[in-house]
């Protein structure tokens, strides 16, 4: 669990401590306890852990929806406040606007930035086309499927060009072939969005599966437990090879034992 | 007997008016039986000539384009000022603190015990007629769209700001479409209400109007007046909310195929 500042550090999180308020009550809920980490430029970080592990928290703190009650969060340096079109997220609940067509929706940041209707219906397209869904442009959100809704969301945050991209298990909600399918397009689209992800997951599989590098976090409050290098070559990262990839069974094996809290076989 | 001449919505109009018919023809068989003074129990022929008169006269075109005139600019006034009360109480914790006692304390006085201080303060007429509209429309468009501000999910919020959206970007393109569907039932609550407020207040202070015509005739013993200006009253709200109630809810929330937050929450 080293911090050293590398020079190509996106965002750093600094003894970060995260409390949220619950819903009804006036209890304050532990989170995340303490939690240093540096999300590298340009890589695929997927932050894997039981329920409650703070995960998702710290996805909001990132996106500036929740402020620390310790430590640090940075991004390029500057001390991050508040959500900003930097750091796109994509929702589990995929949060698409019911009222907007899909084409709408997923040029909605650009909207929100000023760009002319005809240049954003441009890139929108683009990222509709990207993602398999250029027949659907003109559905509403409630005519898509699970997994065409998910689809939507990544385009409308790819769309809007951020630095970052906080994915809050956003294949959680869907069948399971569907997320298999999921799983292959993110990769082959981030292979040509190239941005920094942070993938917060409670699939060990779906967590070496997409990343560079897997973050296993303890039962809540969220603590680091330890860090796995993923170094399958992006190439090879489709389900029917990586099912049978010696590498990837034994690094799931490995996460997987990190997770369930059982001592990690030597 | 017929079926196969007729569309459905032709034959759904033919059953209806028969429906109408028999009632009239029940009311004109009724009248020898009765056998009491026009004034006291009118015949539809009575009501006919009295409705024939009333337009040759030129009284009734006048009198019911007065109400509509007060009616809708009362309304769109009323809508107006309570979409924006509700805004500001549903966005400014200040002005909800500020304003929320005073708002429950206003609501609890209902607008007929205002009509005599407004008679006094404005005369009779328009002015009194059009303040008390506002004040009974004002009151379901603010409670409505305040429960739709409330209630809009958070993750909607969430994702426009970390799209970048601006404060008013969030209002326009967020907040307002989310209340929306609260809006539209605050808006048929609120035209429901100003309607009865309407004739109510023509009644106690105006010299025109529907619902003069409803009081004076009963006043000045033409009781085939005032059923003539009930049966105007009725045929008017029924053409409003054909004519504008139910087309704002087809093309809002029926578009949006019954969108509800839950849809979106697996």
């Amino acid at each position: 669990m080293t911090t050293t500042q590398t020079t190509d550090t996106k965002i750093r999180l600094d003894a970060v401590r995260l409390e949220y308020v619950k819903e009804e009550g006036r209890s304050r809920h532990l989170a995340v306890e303490s939690i240093s980490l540096d999300i590298r430029d340009k890589e695929f970080l997927v932050v894997v852990g039981p329920s409650g592990c703070g995960k998702s928290t710290l996805i909001s703190a990132i996106a500036g929806f929740l402020k620390p009650t310790g430590g640090h969060i940075t991004m390029d340096g500057r001390e991050i406040t508040r959500p900003g079109a930097d750091r796109g997220v994509v929702f589990q609940e995929y949060a698409l606007l019911p009222w907007k067509r899909v084409i709408d929706n997923v040029a909605l940041g650009l909207k929100f930035k000023g760009v002319p209707k005809a240049e954003r219906y441009a890139t929108a397209r683009r990222f509709l086309a990207i993602t398999n869904l250029a027949d659907a442009e003109q559905k509403f959100p409630h005519e898509l499927s699970g997994g065409m809704k998910q689809r939507a969301a990544v385009a409308r945050t790819l769309a809007n060009a951020p630095e970052v991209m906080l994915m809050d298990e956003p294949f959680a909600a869907v069948d399971a072939q569907t997320r298999m399918t999921l799983q292959e397009e993110l990769v082959r689209v981030w292979e040509q969005a190239r941005l920094t992800v942070l993938f917060v997951t409670h699939s060990v599989e779906e967590a070496v599966f997409l990343g560079d590098r897997v973050v296993v976090l303890t039962p809540g409050p969220g603590r680091i437990k330890s860090i796995v290098d993923v170094s399958i070559p992006r190439a090879r990262r489709n389900w029917q090879e990586m099912n049978q990839d010696p590498e990837f069974i034994r690094l799931r094996d490995e996460v997987l034992v990190q997770v369930r809290g059982q001592p990690v076989a030597a | 007997m017929n079926a196969g001449l007729l569309t459905p919505a032709t034959e759904r109009f033919l059953k209806g008016a028969a429906g109408v018919l028999v009632l009239v023809a029940l009311w004109q068989a009724s009248v020898p039986l009765v056998g009491l003074e026009p004034y006291f129990y009118p015949s539809p022929a009575d009501v006919w000539h009295a409705f024939v008169e009333l337009m040759e006269k030129g009284i009734l075109p006048v009198y019911l384009v007065d109400s509509l005139y007060r009616y809708l600019l009362g309304v769109g006034l009323g809508i107006v000022l309570g979409i924006a009360a509700g805004l500001l109480i549903g966005l400014s914790a200040t002005a909800s603190r500020i304003l929320t006692p005073l708002i429950n304390f206003l609501f609890a006085i209902v607008e007929v015990a205002w009509i005599p201080i407004f008679v006094i303060w404005f005369g009779y007429g328009f002015k009194t007629i059009l303040i008390a509209l506002v004040y009974v429309v004002l009151f379901p468009l603010l409670y409505n769209t305040l429960l739709g501000v409330r209630t809009v999910p958070q993750v909607y919020v969430n994702a426009a700001r970390s799209l970048g959206a601006t404060r008013l970007q969030l209002i326009k393109d967020v907040i307002l479409p989310a209340a929306l569907p609260n809006i539209i039932t605050g808006l048929r609550v609120g035209a429901g209400f100003a309607f009865r407020g309407l004739i109510f207040a023509e009644i106690i202070a105006a010299k025109t109007g529907i619902g003069y015509l409803i009081f004076e005739g009963a006043s000045t013993q033409q009781t085939a007046r005032t059923i003539v200006g009930m049966i105007v009253m009725g045929l008017l709200w029924l053409f409003l909310d054909r004519c504008y109630l139910k087309p704002i809810e087809r093309v809002t929330i029926e578009r949006w195929g019954q969108v509800t937050t839950a849809e979106d929450r697996e």
